[in-house]
């Protein structure tokens, strides 16, 4: 077969030749080296630097159709944050991000979640907060206006971190998980455009690969402090993790990153074949495909 | 207390796990062609996703307003008003009431425009301006290593520089204005490339999301040992859209004309005079040159 006749192939060929391939990395893992980038390096350090008892928001703002990039960036940093003995305070401002949240709570906290000595104390799950744009401005504005209650009918009030963290002042970092809005840019317009800015809002987030081209201008004006870029982002973040002193046990991303490079690698290869397939055919005089 | 929303409870995982597997076979066999199987779980989906949203606003809006804190339940009444407020725009069902249903939304439109503009400027100008106007040419490491930062911000510079004037219109874009403008479109370029990486990673680690549900998930979950695995139903699914494919094929197709929803003539329509040409049919729509062949021959 020719190329110009390979550039014209049925499409769902291609789709057949891409899962063979995604597939076979998931049952023969081909270890391919991982190099940590600068911007998830960064969200690693700023939570190293926080002191033991700091208060750490961790907003779920994303769905189940991301559920694959974001679950596992949230989950590492939990599990980061847990064993650096810092305060988690969990919220979803998109309602499909609530049972999401509450699942790798349960996760990193123990499947006993919220029944367990620490809750109230050392981690609070809020649940959904309702009113988007809204409700995050007045979050940081008073934490106990934004809900009356936890996400099991406790009331704020009566759990004693959340007596601690009564607005921004009180958040050492704002891990944001996001696919779409609200999410990272509403968190900096209204939380940390409000309270006095990076230095006293510090953000860091992971947010799906498509959005990140987006959210990189706010990372070199020094408004997010680091970004865990997709799934790529999460795995880079689980290696840091398993070669620090804590480990890492749950392994959700960096399992898959070699299907996502061995699939990346095909959609190269179908584009330079496209591409070269096109211009033969435009230089024999055909109109190409 | 309302119960939270959206848990499962575990005696319901293995029916989840069952309608999982068929539900991810149905949906991408959107990919193979468009069918009954991927249009029903697509409609599901859509009407899940709807139900599940009305039922966490209605519990977020009890846990905000009623239950909790400094709440009605403990006699602070002024969150009565803005339940009011919200129950206002139930007056859009109503004729005779409908200037009520413009209350809220223009106080939320208010609010949203006061909100956006104050964070609009700090976060997305100003920061960004500063950020632009303040890049490092010239000091110590600013030209050290590779690549160098100083090279970044050159770029950065030109790319700012060069794209802002790819929208300026008061000119044409001849001369130098031109030749900036066309590279300011590469550097356009140059984003959107990066923007489509960003989404090919994206929906491929989303696809591996789903590869990993089916190759791995289990009923019970581990470390108890599982008796079912969801790669089980996986060949059943398939038969399912290859049955149902079948199915589609051996349907007599419909007539073009019942296809395309044709305006019918209307009765008092005159006939056309015999020496008259026929209306010529446009390609697309051949349902409506049907009708004004028969008015002919009628007439």
């Amino acid at each position: 077969m020719s190329l110009p006749k390979i550039a014209r192939i049925d499409r769902r060929y291609l789709y057949i030749l891409l899962f063979i391939f995604v597939s076979f990395p998931l049952f023969v893992p081909l270890k391919w080296p991982i190099t940590i980038s600068q911007h998830t390096q960064n969200a690693y350090d700023f939570t190293e630097t926080l002191p033991a008892g700091s208060i750490v928001i961790e907003s779920f703002d994303f769905g189940p159709s991301t559920i694959t990039e974001n679950r596992p960036q949230a989950k590492a940093h939990i599990y980061h944050a847990e064993k650096l003995g810092l305060k988690v305070v969990a919220l979803a401002y998109w309602p499909g991000g609530a049972p999401i949240g509450e699942a790798i709570l349960k996760t990193v906290y123990g499947s006993d979640f919220p029944n367990i000595p620490e809750y109230g104390t050392s981690v609070v799950y809020l649940g959904y907060v309702a009113g988007n744009e809204v409700g995050m401005q007045t979050f940081g504005d008073n934490t106990w206006n934004a809900k009356g209650t936890d996400h099991y009918g406790t009331a704020i009030g009566t759990l004693p971190l959340m007596q601690q963290c009564r607005s921004a002042a009180n958040f050492s970092l704002w891990a944001e998980w996001t696919s779409g809005d609200p999410g990272i840019t509403q968190v900096i317009q209204f939380v940390q455009g409000r309270h006095g800015g990076p230095s006293e809002v510090p953000i860091i987030t992971g947010a799906t690969a498509v959005s990140v081209p987006g959210i990189m201008p706010y990372y070199r004006a020094g408004q997010i402090f680091g970004i865990m870029n997709g799934l790529a982002g999460a795995g880079e973040y689980e290696t840091l993790l398993v070669e620090s002193t804590y480990g890492y046990p749950y392994m959700e991303a960096l399992a898959l990153l070699d299907a996502q490079s061995v699939g990346h690698l095909l959609i190269i290869a179908f584009v330079i074949v496209g591409n070269i397939g096109y211009a033969i055919s435009k230089y024999r005089g055909g109109k190409g495909s | 207390m309302i119960p939270p929303v959206g848990q499962i409870p575990p005696e319901l995982g293995l029916y989840a796990t069952i309608f999982g597997v068929f539900a991810t076979i149905f949906i991408y066999s959107f990919l193979w062609k468009e069918n009954p199987l991927s249009r029903a779980v697509e409609h599901l989906f859509i009407g899940l996703a709807a139900v599940y949203t009305l039922a966490a606003m209605y519990e977020a809006a009890a846990t905000v307003a009623y239950w909790g804190t400094g709440r009605i339940v403990e006699g602070n009444l002024i969150w009565v008003i803005p339940i009011l407020i919200s129950l206002m725009y139930f007056f859009f069902f109503s004729k005779k009431y409908f200037y009520l249903y413009r209350y809220p939304v223009s106080i939320v439109a208010g609010i949203m425009a006061g909100m956006m503009i104050c964070g609009m400027i700090q976060s997305n100008f100003l920061a960004q301006i500063q950020d632009t106007v303040t890049l490092p040419l010239v000091g110590a490491g600013v030209w050290e290593g590779w690549p160098p930062p100083g090279l970044d911000s050159i770029i950065i510079i030109i790319g700012t520089i060069t794209a802002l004037t790819f929208f300026f219109f008061t000119w044409e874009h001849k001369g130098p204005l031109g030749v900036s403008a066309k590279i300011g479109r590469y550097f356009l370029m140059a984003t959107f490339g990066a923007a489509y990486g960003g989404t090919v990673m994206a929906r491929i680690s989303l696809f591996l999301g789903r590869l990993t549900f089916l190759y791995q998930a289990s009923y019970p979950s581990p470390p108890e040992t599982p008796w079912f695995w969801a790669w089980y139903l996986v060949p059943i699914a398939v038969l399912c859209v290859i049955i149902v494919a079948l199915w589609e094929r051996s349907r007599p197709k419909p007539p073009p004309s019942a296809t395309v929803t044709a305006k019918p003539a209307p009765a008092e329509a005159p006939p056309s005079r015999p020496s008259e040409e026929p209306t010529p049919a446009p390609e697309t729509k051949p349902a409506t040159a049907k009708p004004a062949r028969k008015r002919k021959s009628e007439g």
